[in-house]
């Protein structure tokens, strides 16, 4: 992979935090990976793994104790090449004085455009966005998820090559979660790279082409999105009615870990390769199937298989 | 040069901030409200009353001005970092030192119009109570404005590394020190001991002379003031900020924005 389609590169990155009287706490331990032009990369993993931390890096907000960090070819500590990126942090809080258009031509200052191209952009950014109404309102009156989208505009306003999202679904309804699923894929489709911190697994899976899974600072997984989400689903729950009362009794002895039975009708949690000789044994039985529903792990389960399953990440990807 | 647009557009949304929130407005108010009793408290006096009136009126701008400088400033670029809208500034092509100097030019902007407005009243009031206005008069308010910029780059330095109680405590002792540093100077200079004498002539070095931009006397009582000596103090002021918002700048730039 040559070196220009690459457009984010960690190598070795650590990071301490001083705790005080000189002791110190090692947030990051020597990750390394790197993200593709065109792609969406999930950055996945479980409330304080170091995933902000590493996000904050990619920013130069952060500096990282030791190790290199580059976007799009540049030193993370160089300022010119940001007008190329674009980054919504979680739970953004924005200056709530500013109307929605206020606010947008205030970042695109701020990214160097000029006073033409930078009303061009509001405009076209708030039609993105779906906000062309909300332009002359105060951002005290925008809803949860009209500030997720005015976050969104606002990383989108000097036209970046790469956009950096923490936790962009964080805190919005269902409605306001296919919404910005659906401009992520829009991102995509624009052929923007998009870099997105998230521990929800169904966003990985409708969204991400590639995942990186950090536990507790270290890299434990890092391919496609298809490979770990299969992991994922390995169990499944039965809902069986109508058996004879011994084969109730053996199969909940077979697969104690969740067996609920009242009556005929029984509950139970079988691993995905037994689902067809079961549903085999109850339909042969006399027994009727009344649900199959696959389960899926949870990520915590999902970082424990991959570094069982020695995926843990080394090299490239 | 990329670094000027962006601090004018932080600066001008600092000012803009300012100009939409409650705590300024309630603030000039209360000086202007200061301003116009000054020509009832004239009236206690039997003697000298256009002076009293002025002195009055030229210290409560300067008070007022301080206060605010020194109780916005604190917070300016803590409360940035505290509701992470400095993330996303950060995130565009902005370094860090035109983040800071953006933040302090905005409220050092705020101050001045601020100081125009209550001048204002202050000169209304002076031509109604019929006390004479001049030259003196305006250079004590533009050195008012050279010494809140200079609090104002305090607090942003201040504000650059710490919370705001512990940055309020910090300038409030700078501010008070700064105007007593002359006398403590002079009163060392004058004692015996070789150690108090060091001492406080490293602190005269170290500390603003914030009574180098006290005009007010000299203004009221109608002294001849030299434009040079002006032109000194907003040189000593400016200078002095500009120094103290390298340093913040130096602070900021190495600062992990958690």
């Amino acid at each position: 992979m040559g070196v220009d389609s690459e457009i984010v590169r960690l190598e070795g990155v650590t990071k301490e935090f001083p705790l005080g009287f000189g002791r110190r706490r090692r947030v990051l331990h020597g990750i390394g990976f790197s993200v593709r032009r065109g792609e969406i990369f999930g950055f996945v993993g479980p409330n304080g793994a170091g995933k902000t931390t590493t996000l904050k890096i990619l920013l130069g907000l952060i500096h990282p104790t030791s190790g290199s960090a580059r976007v799009l070819g540049h030193d993370v500590r160089e300022t010119e090449f940001r007008r190329h990126i674009g980054f919504l942090p979680e739970n953004p809080t924005f200056y709530d004085y500013l109307s929605g258009g206020e606010f947008l031509d205030f970042y695109g200052r701020l990214s160097g455009l000029e006073r033409s191209e930078r009303r061009r952009r509001v405009e076209m950014v708030l039609e993105w966005v779906g906000l062309t109404h909300a332009r002359e309102l105060r951002l005290r009156a925008y809803s949860k998820g009209m500030l997720q989208r005015l976050g969104i505009a606002q990383a989108l306003i000097g036209d970046p090559q790469v956009v950096f999202l923490d936790e962009p679904m964080s805190g919005l309804d269902p409605i306001g979660r296919k919404e910005v699923r659906d401009l992520i894929l829009r991102l995509r489709a624009e052929g923007k790279t998009v870099f997105m911190n998230t521990h929800i697994l169904p966003d990985v899976e409708l969204l991400c082409d590639r995942v990186a899974i950090l536990v507790e600072g270290r890299l434990r997984y890092l391919g496609s999105a298809e490979g770990v989400l299969a992991d994922a689903e390995q169990e499944a729950d039965l809902v069986v009615t109508g058996l004879p009362p011994e084969l109730g009794e053996r199969l909940a002895a077979r697969f104690p870990t969740r067996a609920e039975g009242t009556g005929e009708r029984l509950e139970l949690r079988v691993p995905r390769k037994d689902v067809g000789s079961v549903l085999a044994e109850v339909l042969r039985d006399g027994g009727e199937v009344i649900s199959v529903a696959p389960q899926r792990a949870s990520l915590e389960s999902i970082f424990l298989s991959a570094v069982a399953g020695g995926k843990a990440a080394g090299g490239k990807a | 040069m990329r670094a000027l647009p962006a601090t004018h557009a932080i600066a001008r949304n600092t000012v803009r901030e300012a100009l939409r929130s409650r705590l300024l407005y309630t603030l000039v108010f209360f000086a202007v409200l200061l301003i116009g009793s000054s020509a009832l408290l004239a009236t206690l006096s039997y003697v000298e009353r256009e002076r009293i009136l002025q002195d009055i009126g030229l210290s409560a701008i300067r008070l007022m001005g301080a206060i605010i400088a020194v109780f916005v400033g604190v917070g300016l670029i803590h409360r940035e970092v505290e509701r992470r809208t400095v993330y996303t500034i950060l995130s565009k092509p902005v370094s860090r030192t035109a983040f800071v100097v953006g933040k302090f030019a905005g409220l050092a902007a705020t101050l001045w119009l601020m100081v125009g407005i209550m001048g204002l009243a202050f000169a209304a009031v002076s031509l109604v109570s019929g006390a004479p206005l001049g030259w003196g008069h305006l250079a004590a308010l533009a050195l008012t404005c050279v010494e809140l910029a200079l609090l104002v780059a305090v607090a942003t330095l201040f504000s650059s590394f710490t919370t705001p109680t512990l940055a309020s405590a910090f300038s409030l002792g700078v501010y008070l020190l700064g105007h007593l540093v002359r006398d403590l100077r002079d009163l060392g200079a004058a004692s015996d001991s070789e150690l108090a004498e060091r001492v406080t002539a490293g602190l005269y070095l170290v500390l603003p002379d914030l009574e180098a931009f006290d005009l007010v006397i000299p203004a009221v009582h109608g002294l001849a003031i030299p434009p040079g000596e002006v032109a000194m103090g907003a040189l000593y002021g400016f200078g002095y900020a500009a120094l103290v918002l390298v340093l913040a700048a130096f602070v900021f730039e190495r600062r992990d924005l958690r």
